[in-house]
């Protein structure tokens, strides 16, 4: 059989900094292929070598046999490759339907639009992955997920040959993932080849054929479920590189009775317009508490209103048996209520300063300093902090935009622990953060919280809160609906709740 | 699902307080200008905003693709120089003169535009390199105003094409229906791409390079136009003719609800920032402000109608 797409020692540096050594890959007509690896492997670098929107330095990519160099974008659209952007590729102030229709807008011979025809690509487009927005909307107003909804339907629409998805389950909820899987099965029995990349290896293992693993740039090993069982072990060892991992992704957190533990936080009939409807919930000290349910149903509010960036309607925030406001995000600040924002590079650090000056900042801005910045000291902080997030590399200098993803995310966390957190708002931690990295995350969170740090933590991913949880809200339109504590929290349980059945 | 009419909308719109500030100057301008609504005072205005108005329109279109043209003033005034060098007394010497002003504004656009899509430097020094530049052509030619322009030259643009209808508002409904017809094409919505997000536009395949040359090209066409009626009301050439429109376009373009970082906004807004300034001029004057007090009005307000350009996106925000 010969491969539809077949890329041979692929190599790409950035300024010197190598994304692609030596990646080889394949792709069969009408598979779903997997593509798995660390942060920093080179999966997003060579989905974007082979959409076209970068040359590689060296190496040679062949399509149907013969051998192509794609130029441009342009060219790998014409010859019906399609690209699901982890990055979104979407304007913002323009609307769903200018969106849909994008750089292949339908025109008279003058160049002058055709509404009609472009509205009717929009509808038929979202009809298909049912996606419920009005095409007039903007996209800046749309939910993360249905903007990542959106980039999938737009890279449908364009109905490609091969289709590279990107991530493109990162914010999107189970429901969302349902009907995605069962479009991309259908795709794939229509002859589509499909290239699937993503952190979450059970999808990996539900939906993919084969699967192929990247690290640190190349091709380490490929796994073929038609030979081969649909095993999360086989895979870990290819990504991480390590031997010994017996044991699943995620081992489950001790249950540990907190009864005894006052109350930190009590949040009392918290209610926000339209998003938040009397919410009420109290954490104790040590304890970490998951927000648990279907995507967008206001978990991301309840933190952001502790947090000080949104207002509330009404309601009350009691910490330590005392009432307190948070007008701003300075005031949460002081009283030690962190976030960990759900947009890192956005919300959480300065990707163009290097790691001591994002490890410094929150120090510096809030705490009274001498004229002259006490560097030596902070060095010592800052050396310190690192081993305790246990940064790779464990270096101040390096820029954060040159971390991995995983990495990335440990400072943001890593900025607050020399103010002596209380409580920790995590808003989906590890969003495109691989296996590792993601189990290193939640051992420093386990670590605060052993510590007494109360931690509150919103992840779209069941599996996080199963594992790190000892108490998980369900959070349904704005109320909280069910609470589940201890042995009871598992996959049935949680997914049973979420969707209100009894 | 056409035409829904929603107040939220509307309100929201970004052009929607140039709207108001455009209202209440209008207001105000009549109330201090006696003949405000009199045939002569309304085309001596239009003569006075037209150039304004149409630098306005150029500049909009540069920030809507996330750019901006501080050379714009500097061409005109070149092209005011060129003009009022080469022109002679025929009409044909009149037309070969315009078409080469004209064809000299494209030019000068395209090189903008060329640098920067192509090297990628900042426009804003990009263009302030290029505007010190052609000054310095335009003084190396005629360091002090001077030049010829004949008199019917002059004539004809303040004439009307019939009573009632003066020549220079064919230049303004010519240049509308121009735009109107441009922001039906695919390209218009290249434009608010690109200067939306440039990586997301080229993923979409949209060509980022050739859409900012022809911006700029497009931008050309109204700057030539602009310069025309420098050309004709002043009658004279004079390196600095143009310098003031480079700036007031901007201010003209972000009061008309235009975001400075590109892809938002409408180009009407431009057309309303223009007016707003053209008729503020007019107010300082009518309301007897003596001129040492104009320039500093004129900031106050400019800095007024900015804030409440602003408003929107402020209300936005604090309604998170």
């Amino acid at each position: 059989m010969s491969f539809i797409l077949e890329a041979r020692n692929l190599k790409k540096s950035f300024d010197g900094v190598v994304a692609l050594s030596d990646a080889n890959f394949t792709l069969n007509q009408g598979e779903i292929c997997g593509l798995v690896g660390a942060n920093g492997s080179g999966k997003t670098t060579f989905a974007r070598i082979i959409s076209g929107l970068m040359h590689p330095d060296s190496g040679q990519l062949y399509l149907y046999g013969s051998q192509i160099s794609l130029k441009s974008h342009l060219e790998a659209e014409r010859l019906e490759i399609s690209m699901v952007h982890q990055n979104l590729s979407l304007i913002p102030e323009m609307t769903v339907w200018e969106n849909i229709n994008l750089g292949r807008e339908f025109t008279t011979p003058l160049g002058i639009l055709k509404k009609e025809a472009a509205l009717n690509r929009a509808k038929e487009a979202l009809q298909e992955l049912q996606v419920n927005i009005s095409f007039y909307d903007k996209v800046s107003q749309l939910a993360p997920s249905d903007k990542q909804l959106l980039e999938i339907v737009k890279a449908l629409s364009r109905h490609p040959k091969i289709l590279i998805l990107d991530e493109p389950t990162a914010s999107l909820g189970f429901r969302q993932v349902d009907i995605l899987f069962e479009k991309l099965n259908q795709l794939k029995n229509n002859g589509v080849s499909v290239i699937f990349i993503s952190h979450r290896i059970w999808e990996i293992t539900k939906i993919c054929d084969r699967l192929v693993a990247f690290r640190n740039g190349t091709t380490v090993g490929e796994v073929d479920f038609h030979q081969q069982p649909r095993d999360e072990r086989l895979i870990i060892p290819l990504i991480t590189g390590k031997k010994e991992n017996e044991k699943s992704i995620h081992e489950k957190r001790s249950y540990r009775s907190f009864d005894t533990h006052q109350f930190v936080l009590e949040v009392d009939n918290l209610s926000k317009k339209e998003k938040l409807h009397n919410v009420t919930l109290k954490i104790r000290e040590g304890e970490i508490v998951g927000l648990g349910g279907l995507n967008g149903q206001g978990q991301e509010e309840i933190l952001l209103i502790l947090s000080g960036y949104l207002k509330k309607t009404s309601g009350k925030i009691k910490m330590n048996n005392q009432e307190v406001f948070l007008k701003n995000s300075g005031q949460a600040i002081k009283r030690g209520i962190f976030l960990v924002p759900g947009d890192r590079q956005k919300e959480g650090l300065f990707l163009n300063h290097n790691v001591f000056t994002n490890l410094i900042y929150p120090q510096v801005a809030l705490k009274k300093q001498k004229f002259l910045l006490p560097l030596k000291e902070l060095h010592q902080a800052v050396t310190t902090t690192i081993q305790t997030i246990s940064l790779i590399p464990p270096d101040p200098r390096k820029l954060v935009s040159h971390l991995s993803g995983g990495n990335q995310q440990k400072v943001v966390i890593g900025k607050w622990l020399s103010l002596s957190p209380k409580i920790l708002l995590l808003n989906d931690p590890t969003k495109g953060v691989d296996v590792e990295t993601r189990r290193n995350l939640y051992k420093i969170i386990a670590d605060l919280s052993n510590q007494g740090v109360s931690v509150l933590l919103y992840a779209s991913d069941n599996e996080e809160l199963i594992a790190n949880c000892d108490r998980v809200l369900i959070v349904f339109e704005g109320q909280i609906v069910e609470e589940i504590c201890g042995e009871g929290i598992c996959e049935e349980n949680l997914i049973a709740c979420s969707l209100r059945v009894q | 699902m056409k035409n829904r009419l929603n107040w939220k909308s509307i309100y929201q719109n970004p052009s929607f307080p140039s709207f108001l500030i455009l209202i209440a100057i209008i207001f105000l301008n009549a109330f201090l200008q006696h003949n405000f609504f009199t045939y002569r005072a309304f085309k001596s205005n239009l003569l006075t905003f037209t150039p304004l108005i149409l630098t306005s329109i150029a500049q909009g279109l540069v920030i809507l693709v996330g750019c901006v043209d501080l050379s714009l003033g500097a061409t005109i005034s070149l092209i005011t120089v060129l003009m009022a060098s080469l022109m002679g007394d025929s009409l044909l010497s009149m037309v070969i003169v315009v078409f080469i002003g004209s064809g000299l504004a494209l030019l000068m656009s395209f090189i903008n535009g060329f640098i920067i899509s192509y090297f990628g430097p900042p426009p804003l020094l990009t263009t302030y390199a290029t505007s010190v530049l052609w000054f310095g052509i335009a003084l190396f030619f005629m360091p002090t105003p001077g030049g010829y322009i004949p008199s019917h030259f002059s004539k004809m643009y303040r004439s009307d094409l019939f009573p009632g209808f003066p020549v220079v508002l064919l230049f303004l409904i010519g240049a509308f229906c121009f735009l109107f017809f441009m922001s039906k094409t695919r390209f218009f919505k290249h434009i608010y791409a690109v200067g939306g997000n440039e990586e997301a536009a080229y993923a979409n395949g949209v060509n980022v390079f050739l859409t900012k040359i022809k911006v700029f090209l497009l931008s050309g066409i109204f700057i030539a136009l602009a310069a025309i009626c420098v050309v004709a009301q002043t009658a004279t050439g004079d390196a600095r003719s143009g310098l003031s429109f480079s700036l007031n376009s901007v201010a003209a373009s972000i009061i008309g609800g235009l975001s400075f970082s590109g892809g938002r906004g409408s180009i009407i807004g431009p057309i309303m920032g223009g007016l707003i300034l053209g008729l503020l001029i007019n107010v300082l004057y009518f309301a007897n402000i003596t001129s040492f007090y104009q320039e500093f009005m004129k900031g106050i307000i400019i800095i007024f109608s900015l804030a409440v350009g602003a408003i929107p996106k402020f209300l936005k925000a604090r309604s998170l």
